[in-house]
């Protein structure tokens, strides 16, 4: 769950691998990287012509000067001014024409810039928006790929926000960093490159403070990157409270624990509260002194450049020129401080993002698997053990038994004996961890997960159902079966009663989890759910503990019936649920303590007598009088 | 997860609110922070101030010292006479070089100051905006979690969680970025736009005017473009929530998932969600794309019309609203004007993020807003320890108005008694239980707890009273030791371990590797079903309560604990008022009460032996199980 909290400064690997994703969809990159640079060239040559239209001014006020002047004067004025004499000439007979074709040019170059900048930045938020889509795909299909061991441990309010949250952080950074990053690069170049080729002794004063910006944002960067990380943990954190507290807001409630939930929930509050500003101290001294910096060398080459005009070293045009690019200089130092920022956060949020992407998926296809044609039914356990954990202590321990296709195998224990364990096994939602598991004599192991779990239908302890509705759900396996289909297993399952006199029918919303129905509903859809498979192997956990004993039997008939042309594992804690398996299988903390019959279990088996008499209520006197009341 | 059944209602009427409503309230978050307000606003003004001045002074440079070396020679720029010069000025003849020099290194002294002054308030301002503005997000969080509290069970079904939650985090976040560096820089913006315009305004009226010709245009186009993304970021934040639901769904049923191979068409349908949300997107940058040129076009525009009306003006030697066009004049508009694009091209970056945190904003007030269907009395009757008499007057409840789920249910429970409530599946059992801690009201009829109708307490104080074990066992991703310590804060360890050694939970705790201190997955993942049903009912025991409630709290215990359970159970129960659902007779049959119910009707009432002797539903219920086993009893 701890995110890369400790690693000082950015994390460039992460970032780097994020960028790849930026290339998924290299036209909209090609496009907005093409627009950058076309928009870019027209931005930088405004100030050209803005320098064009003041030279003409000086000019035209100088050959406004010409008409009464002998040719002495003339000469001392093209020397003072630095015009020739044709020059002179036309901006005298014509001063207003070159302004117009000035303005017109900066018309042309605005709209220009205009078009490409839009486009530059559509395609960069388009490309953005694509790397995020991949991004939440990716991390859908790994989520729902990863094994139950992961989800076990793993909090869904966490996930949550790396889908999120943290992807958005990076797409900002796709989406505007990196081309805002590429235009800042190519506008300083380009600027300092003009300036120096304008007058270079101007252009010296403007590159000290380019050193300065660097080590400030290195600075910046190995200061605030483990502040990002940490911010994006404290929001994890924040929702994984929010998560639990809108999952169990009934037990919440009911414990009136509402203040003291507010109180943990207000104290990692506060602590995101304070990295945040941790990090905004940093941003406020950071970025005004960039602008501090910036503002100071505006002051000095104004002043530099105020004293090469009184020694006439300067045109006026290429003074204001100068001040319009040394913007250009400084807009993108500003605008790198602001990537900085960006590139850290994003960097954080990646190696959290690529965390998940990057674990190691337990349980999955060996290579050279074969997919499982559709299976006998006949299953072997081979001296299987299984930890949860690495080290830990077993939970189930070296049990062996074998099963023929078509038998009904119930297994029996105490709570925690480890009876839905050994179920989970044969789906491989864990692996074994000695031992091996053999269907139609082939190790599971062997087989694709797909093929394998398609066989097999399983009804799980827990039941959960999607937001949907009834048939929705139902058909959650196979969305494709008819409705006769459907109905048939709701019948089986003895909830088609219940479903038809609902005024929606096999319409009628569930809720999240199937909220909107009672327990006892829930597993009689779950049932169904499975039926509908069709599969060759059948497992029920515990499926009907909700149910009352009527419904229970009305089911257990149907299943009886359905039962007989599959191998059945079938949990329960009623005798009267698992007398008629072939098989009957007793687990005593994780070790196979007796199988057998009913029948050979009663006489044998000391253990499966005394759950058998747990289950018989003592009430014979009641009984007696309850009969002779009748007669 | 399936399109079809999402919960569309709240979808459709989206009450988007008006944005000048939304942006009053988060400012009247704002207000009481009020001094550092105002704090901030003086420094945002010298920040502001420092930019109108120094490109005065820039101007002045020109006119007092730079331009007169200029007329010194015959390459006169315009006629400098009409200068105004803040200091003194020079005159063509008496100054020299080294005097105009030294002007000119003093007025750029003075700049120096000024910049160093605003970059201080600069800086200071960013760091109070922050810590204000981080402070009301934090206050709003707060809020936004204290308003999920009091949404009631029936919220939930008819909102999604994960859309619900989407607000909190998502939604939120947008909003804390744009609090956090946005608001400053769009105020400083604001306030520095502002002041250019007036400053342009007084320096030259009409040349001012002409400076500012496009600034209404660019007013119009930025209106129309942000109210355009503004709609599709409404239909974005809607998309993400979408997200948010789907993945919170898809990740708790992750099991079933796999379970059914359904990987593949689960990732599809995500896949279309996440579709939406990309398109969503996508379609509102392409307006706030275009903003940010189009005013940078103008901007250049803005600085060509400066630029050329003020070298016209200079040819011409012309006054201008009664002043001299000076080289210096032309240069500080210029500037102006250029420092005037600056701040608008930075409101049109932010202004896709303002736009997004608007929208979120009104999602989250939504939330904020919405009214706790079951509320705390204004006069609420003080309770303290209750006595336990329970009583149901013809309660009537339903979901949805069209399905009745309670009929006219009657009951009296007094203080100490056990009632067991038997019945199928879908019969009411749960819904009756969920009345007494008032997670619903009924639709009609009463529930009295001592009398008093459960509406006139305060909610805390009945629950209190009342331990409750679920059907749906809920556990939390914490420690066995807290979980069980969650319905009484501040039991000792011991007090802990000696309750789960009551309910036969301490065995199998102890047995674990940390003991009590093992901490549990989300929902008490790491555990059988029986064992997280074990420390549920643990807790229920911790919280000494006046009422028990437990809704088939055995239900997935093996039969052997689960008679060792009850005989703890009976012992606890005594003294107070029970109420048990359960399947398994065994478990009720030493009730004071049976409540037979059977679609939403108590059909039967009585003790055990009263209700076999009438030989009825119960009786029926009764004999199935016993004839399960009968022809095994041994004789
Ligand atoms: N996901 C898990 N991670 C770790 N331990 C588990 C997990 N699930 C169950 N256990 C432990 O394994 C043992 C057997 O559990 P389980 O098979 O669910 O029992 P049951 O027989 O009641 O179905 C229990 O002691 C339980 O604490
Ligand atoms: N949150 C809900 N929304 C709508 N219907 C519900 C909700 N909860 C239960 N129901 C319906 O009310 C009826 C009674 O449910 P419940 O009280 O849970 O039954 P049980 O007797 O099994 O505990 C059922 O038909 C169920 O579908
Ligand atoms: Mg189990
Ligand atoms: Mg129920």
């Amino acid at each position: 769950m701890g995110g890369p909290g400790g690693r000082p400064g950015m994390n460039l690997p992460a970032l780097k691998r994020a960028l790849g994703y930026s290339l998924h969809h290299s036209r909209f990159m090609m496009l907005a990287l093409g627009s950058m640079l076309v928009g870019t060239l027209a931005q930088l040559a405004v100030p050209q012509f803005i320098q064009d239209i003041l030279d003409n001014v000086t000019l035209a006020l100088a050959a406004s000067g010409m008409a009464g002047l002998d040719s002495a004067g003339l000469d001392s004025l093209m020397a003072e001014s630095g015009f020739t004499l044709e020059q002179l000439t036309a901006a005298n007979n014509n001063p207003l024409q070159p302004l117009v074709v000035s303005s017109i040019l900066i018309l042309f170059f605005s709209i220009g810039r205009g078009v490409f900048a839009f486009l530059q930045a559509y395609m960069a938020e388009k490309n953005g928006q694509y790397a995020a889509y991949d991004f939440r795909n990716e991390l859908f299909a790994k989520i729902s790929s990863l094994s139950f061991s992961y989800h076990d441990r793993q909090r869904t309010g966490e996930l949550m926000v790396r889908a999120t949250d943290d992807v958005e952080k990076v797409r900002q950074f796709i989406s505007q960093g990196l081309l805002m990053a590429g235009q800042a690069l190519v506008l300083m170049v380009a600027s300092l490159s003009i300036l120096f080729y304008t007058n270079w002794r101007l252009a010296l004063v403007v590159v000290p403070i380019l050193p300065v910006a660097m080590l400030m944002f290195m600075f910046f960067g190995s200061r605030v990157g483990p502040l990002f990380a940490m911010i994006q943990q404290r929001l994890s954190h924040l929702n994984s409270i929010l998560q639990e507290n809108v999952a169990g807001l009934q037990v919440v409630k009911s414990y009136v624990r509402e203040k003291s939930e507010q109180a943990r929930f207000g104290k990692v509050a506060d602590e995101h509260m304070r990295n945040s500003i941790r990090v905004s101290r940093f941003m406020s001294v950071m970025f005004p002194f960039l602008f501090l910096v910036a503002n100071l060398a505006i002051v000095a080459v104004t002043w530099y450049g105020g004293r090469l005009l009184i020694f006439d070293e300067l045109t006026l045009g290429q003074w204001s020129k100068f001040m319009l690019y040394i913007t250009y200089i400084f807009f993108p130092i500003g605008q790198f401080g602001f990537i900085i920022a960006m590139a850290t956060q994003a960097s954080a949020s990646a190696a959290r993002v690529f965390e998940i992407l990057d674990t190691d998926v337990e349980v999955r296809n060996r290579p050279g698997a074969r997919t499982l044609d559709t299976v006998q039914g006949m299953v072997e356990f081979r001296n299987v053990t299984f930890r949860y954990f690495e080290g830990s202590e077993p939970v189930l321990n070296d049990v062996s038994f074998g099963v023929m296709p078509g038998e009904t195998v119930a297994i029996l224990g105490a709570t925690g004996s480890g009876k839905s364990t050994i179920i989970n096994l044969l789906p491989r939602f864990y692996d074994v961890s000695d031992g091996a598991i053999l269907i139609d004599g082939i190790d599971i192991r062997d087989a694709t997960l797909d093929s394998l779990r398609s066989q097999i239908g399983i009804v799980l302890q827990e039941t959960v159902l999607f937001s949907g509705t009834i048939r929705d759900n139902i058909a959650f396996g196979r969305p494709e079966a008819t409705d006769i289909e459907v109905e048939a297993v709701a019948r089986d399952a003895a909830i088609h009663d219940f479903i038809v006199s609902q005024p929606n029918g096999y319409r009628t919303d569930v809720g999240e989890r199937g909220s909107t129905l009672s327990g006892g509903q829930k597993q009689r859809v779950a049932i169904a759910r499975a039926l509908l498979l069709q599969p060759r192997i059948l497992i029920l956990d515990d499926s009907t503990s909700s149910v009352d004993l009527q419904t229970e039997q009305r089911i257990q008939q149907a299943l009886d019936r359905l039962m007989e042309q599959r191998t059945s594992f079938v949990i329960a804690q009623r005798i009267s649920t698992v007398r008629n398996a072939d098989r009957i299988l007793i687990l005593e903390n994780g070790r196979l303590a007796a199988t057998g019959t009913h029948e050979t279990l009663m006489e044998s088996n000391e253990l499966y007598a005394d759950i058998f008499s747990s289950q018989l209520v003592d009430d014979s006197a009641a009984l007696a009088e309850a009969q002779a009341g009748w007669a | 997860m399936f399109d079809g059944g999402r919960f569309m209602m709240d979808r459709e009427v989206s009450r988007a609110q008006s944005v000048p409503q939304t942006l009053r309230r988060l400012g009247g978050m704002f207000a009481p922070y009020w001094p550092w307000m105002i704090l901030v606003m003086v420094l945002v003004l010298i920040v502001a101030g420092s930019q109108v001045y120094t490109a005065v002074l820039l101007g002045q440079a020109i006119d007092c010292y730079v331009n007169p070396a200029l007329l010194s020679g015959s390459g006169t720029v315009g006629d400098a006479a009409g200068a105004n010069c803040w200091f003194e000025r020079a005159d063509t003849q008496g100054w020299g070089v080294p005097a105009l020099l030294t002007g000119l290194t003093h007025l750029m002294l003075i700049t120096t100051a000024i910049y160093i002054a605003s970059a201080a308030s600069r800086s200071l301002s960013f760091y109070m905006m922050s810590a204000v503005g981080n402070r009301v997000v934090r206050r709003i969080r707060v809020s936004l979690f204290r308003r999920i509290h009091s949404l009631t069970l029936g919220y939930f079904n008819r909102h999604e969680a994960g859309d619900v939650m989407s607000r909190l985090t998502n939604d939120l976040d947008t909003l804390q970025q744009s609090i956090n560096f946005m608001m400053i820089s769009v105020l400083l913006a604001v306030v520095t736009v502002i002041w250019i315009l007036i400053q342009m305004l007084i320096i030259n009226y009409v040349y001012g005017l002409i400076s500012m010709a496009l600034i209404p245009v660019m007013y119009l186009v930025t209106n129309w473009l942000s109210s355009l993304a503004r709609r599709e970021f409404r239909k974005a934040r809607r998309e993400i929530g979408n997200i948010n639901a789907d993945l919170q769904e898809n990740i708790s049923g992750v099991r079933e998932m796999q379970a059914f191979v359904r990987e593949g068409a689960s990732s599809e349908s995500f896949r279309e969600v996440n579709a939406a949300n990309r398109d969503a997107n996508i379609s509102a940058v392409s307006y706030t794309s275009a903003l940010s040129p189009t005013l940078e076009a103008f901007g250049f525009l803005g600085l060509t019309v400066a630029t050329l009306a003020g070298g016209l003006l200079l040819l011409n030697g012309g006054t201008l609203g009664g002043q001299a066009v000076t080289l210096g004049l032309v240069i500080t508009y210029i500037n102006l004007v250029q420092r005037l694009n600056q701040p608008i091209g930075q409101i049109a970056v932010m202004w896709t993020n303002v736009q997004s945190a608007i929208a979120g904003s009104e999602r989250i007030f939504e939330l904020l807003d919405e009214e706790p269907e079951i509320q705390d009395p204004p006069q609420p009757v003080a309770v303290n320890r209750l006595r336990g008499r329970v009583e149901f007057h013809h309660v009537s409840f339903h979901y949805n108005p069209d399905e009745p789920v309670l009929d006219r249910i009657s009951l009296i429970a007094r203080p100490g008694e056990t009632v067991a409530i038997v019945g199928p599946t879908g019969a009411g059992k749960t819904t009756i239980l969920n009345l007494i801690p008032r997670f619903y009201d009924p639709i009609s009829g009463s529930v009295k707890i001592d009398g008093v109708d459960v509406r006139q307490m305060r909610r805390s104080d009945l629950r209190s009273n009342i331990g409750m074990v679920l059907q749906d066992t809920f556990l939390f991703n914490d420690t066995i030791m807290n979980n069980i310590r969650f319905s009484r804060e501040g039991a000792t360890d011991a007090e802990v371990r000696g309750v789960a050694e009551l309910s036969y939970a301490d065995e199998f705790i102890r047995r674990l590797e940390d003991g009590y201190e093992t901490v549990l997955g989300e929902r008490g993942s790491g555990l059988s079903q029986g064992q997280r049903q074990l420390l549920s009912i643990t807790r229920a025991i911790l919280a000494d309560p006046r009422i028990l409630i437990l809704d088939e709290a055995t239900s997935s215990v093996d039969t052997r604990t689960e008679l060792l359970i009850q005989g703890a159970l009976e012992a606890l129960m005594r003294g107070r008022t029970s109420f048990v659902v359960a399947h398994r007779l065994s478990t009720i049959r030493n009730a004071d009460q049976v409540l037979m119910m059977q679609d939403g009707r108590i059909i039967e009432k009585g003790t055990h032996t009263e209700l076999l002797a009438q030989g009825g539903a119960y009786h029926a219920l009764y004999m199935s199980q016993y004839q399960a086993l009968e022809d095994e009893v041994p004789a």
